[in-house]
């Protein structure tokens, strides 16, 4: 267990069970993630902050989406740029060229992503290691290339302007408050939906996939299907974030979904440790950070881009988030071990 | 009444016959058991019955209607449920987690209904929860329920792999090599558990090295040898039948035998 559950099993060990009754217990940490949100959305008044916040959360929800692929059914997609494009495109090209409302674009966004994550997740997803993600890569390549050559209907490697903001009735969401609350929101419902798949039937039959794909077999679970439904549903994270996206910078370029970005998104979940759901907001975090802090290394900004990424897998493989809990976990010495026990013991 | 037929089952890999021409039954509410020496085609028997293979000619009829070409999920659906010769548990998951996956054929809850937490989705998470605390009981588990698999003594990964098994409330329950690993005091207990099983109504199949325990349990055995069938009948006819002799012990010499 990781992630929420490992957090409430954390408190029930430390004994704080007794003072959280159990129906807060699990969605205690949702209140607080609520709060800290909007606690920042309260607080943070420059410009600058709340839309490095904002684009945060939008990298989150590609690798919440993206985690539940990787970290718990364990495919590699190199492709995921392409989702968060066919979002972002095909909202602009609905709200700008057809007129519709935005809101429409989002169910366009979600029925184009989805449809095609379908279409192309069908034959490669009985595709495993390397060569799901040469399939995974050729595809991403494929819809970038789509972006930047049909100019009649994205503007093509210059650009798409005019992309209208979000309105809900007469309010739009122009303040850069209300856009990081929009998005942060969005973060927690997406949040909310991985962690009660991740603690259903569904959620055992993903991770039962990973630990073993001929066991998984062998107790009745159509493996195929099963990865088929969770590359739909990680494309679906990623172009809602997509949508987010264009209506945030009204402005998007094919340049945004090439491979290099897919690759970020794949090492934004690697690097906040595969199969936790606060690993994705932290890879993501970290991975929209960097570029900007990198800045003052000027030409060596890759170097050390290449750098942090090797010493983070050379002594934290598992991932930051499991690493620094482990880490805490051992400065708090053997004491805690063996309190563990002895509380699993009282168990039966 | 047979619950499971195997009619001329062959299948080779490249050059190797692996199984040749292979018939028999398996009747309800049996133990049968399956010996031969090693690479006498048991495991790919296994690997055929439960549709990881594809025979190349033959069929297995069970209850009446054939499996051929069907995948092997549908396969766990109809009742039919396998355990490996090399452990395989979900490592990354607890014990109670390990039986939960076996109840995936006989539960329904997607991703829509995870999501939307529904009742009928809880309730049936709860259900599946009790049914396989039961079956840790069942099989001869003590401790933690919670605990990793992973950390289990090798002996009740054993029974957990056969817990999870029961979990998907097979008809008919493969066991492959159960007892391999194990030392006496756990192949003994082993023995019971899988009286404990036929008696709950499944049959069980039983491919196994140890002799004595599936004399012991087994109400029917199938030899085979080579990739053929050498012999069937009960443990006691099996025991005293000259091929199956000649099959474990090696032939006695021409002039000897003369």
């Amino acid at each position: 267990m990781s992630g929420l559950g490992g957090l409430s099993v954390r408190f029930r060990q430390s004994g704080f069970s007794v003072k959280i009754p159990s129906f807060l217990g699990p969605s205690l940490p949702y209140l607080l993630f609520a709060g800290a949100i909007a606690l920042v959305g309260l607080w943070v008044e420059n410009f600058y902050y709340l839309q490095v916040l904002t684009f945060i959360g939008i990298n989150t929800l590609v690798a919440l989406g993206l985690n539940m692929l990787m970290g718990y059914a364990g495919q590699i997609s190199l492709g995921h740029a392409a989702f968060f494009g066919i979002g972002a495109y095909s909202t602009a090209i609905l709200t700008v060229h057809y007129g519709f409302s935005p809101w429409i674009g989002l169910a366009g966004a979600i029925s184009i992503a989805g449809l095609v994550a379908l279409v192309v997740g069908l034959p490669t997803l009985k595709l495993s290691g390397y060569y799901l993600g040469m399939g995974t890569l050729g595809f991403g390549m494929i819809v970038h290339i789509l972006f930047r050559e049909w100019t009649s209907m994205t503007g093509g490697a210059s650009g798409f302007v005019g992309i209208p903001p979000l309105s809900v009735g007469n309010y739009t969401f122009y303040s850069p408050t209300a856009y990081f609350s929009l998005v942060w929101g969005t973060v927690l419902i997406g949040v909310i939906i991985c962690r009660r798949i991740i603690d259903s039937r569904i959620g055992r039959a993903l991770r039962s996939v990973h630990d073993s794909e001929a066991a998984a077999r062998a107790m009745g679970i159509d493996t195929h299907m099963l990865k088929l439904q969770v590359f739909v549903l990680s494309a679906l994270f990623a172009s809602v974030a997509g949508f987010l996206y264009a209506h945030f910078v009204t402005f998007i370029s094919p340049g945004t979904f090439d491979f290099l970005t897919s690759v970020r998104m794949v090492t934004m979940v690697v690097i906040g440790g595969m199969a936790s759901i606060w690993g994705a907001l932290l890879g993501a975090a970290l991975l929209t950070l960097l570029p900007d802090w990198l800045h003052t290394f000027s030409e060596f900004e890759m170097v050390v881009y290449g750098l942090i990424l090797m010493v983070v897998m050379i002594l934290l493989p598992q991932g930051l988030t499991r690493g620094i809990l482990d880490l805490w976990e051992k400065s708090k010495g053997e004491d805690i071990d063996i309190k563990g026990e002895s509380d699993g013991d009282s168990f039966r | 009444m047979a619950i499971l037929s195997v009619e001329s089952l062959s299948k080779s890999f490249g050059g190797v016959q692996a199984l040749q021409d292979v018939t028999f039954c398996v009747e309800t509410g049996h133990i049968c058991g399956l010996i031969g020496p090693n690479g006498a085609g048991k495991t790919t028997l296994f690997n055929l019955i439960t549709g990881f293979y594809a025979p190349d000619s033959g069929a297995v009829h069970y209850r009446g209607r054939t499996l051929q070409g069907l995948p092997s999920h549908r396969i766990v659906g109809l009742g039919i449920t396998r355990t490996f010769q090399n452990v395989e548990l979900f490592s990354s998951m607890s014990v109670l987690g390990n039986v939960m996956v076996g109840r995936h054929v006989r539960t329904r809850c997607g991703f829509f209904r995870a999501i939307l937490k529904t009742r009928g989705a809880r309730a049936e998470e709860a259900e599946t929860r009790n049914a396989a605390l039961e079956l840790i009981r069942f099989a001869g588990l003590k401790g933690d329920p919670e605990a990793p698999a992973a950390d289990l003594p090798f002996g009740w990964q054993r029974l957990l792999e056969i817990a999870r098994a029961l979990a998907s409330e097979p008809s008919l329950l493969l066991l492959d090599e159960p007892a391999a690993g194990l030392n006496a005091v756990e192949t003994a207990a082993l023995g019971d558990l899988i009286t404990k099983i036929r008696d709950r109504g499944v049959t069980v199949l039983l491919v196994e090295h140890d002799m004595s325990l599936t004399m012991r349990v087994s109400d029917r055995v199938v030899v085979l040898d080579q990739g053929r069938l050498l012999a069937q009948g009960a443990p006691r006819e099996i025991q005293s039948d000259p091929e199956v002799m000649a099959a474990y012990l090696g032939r006695p010499k021409e002039a000897g035998n003369a």
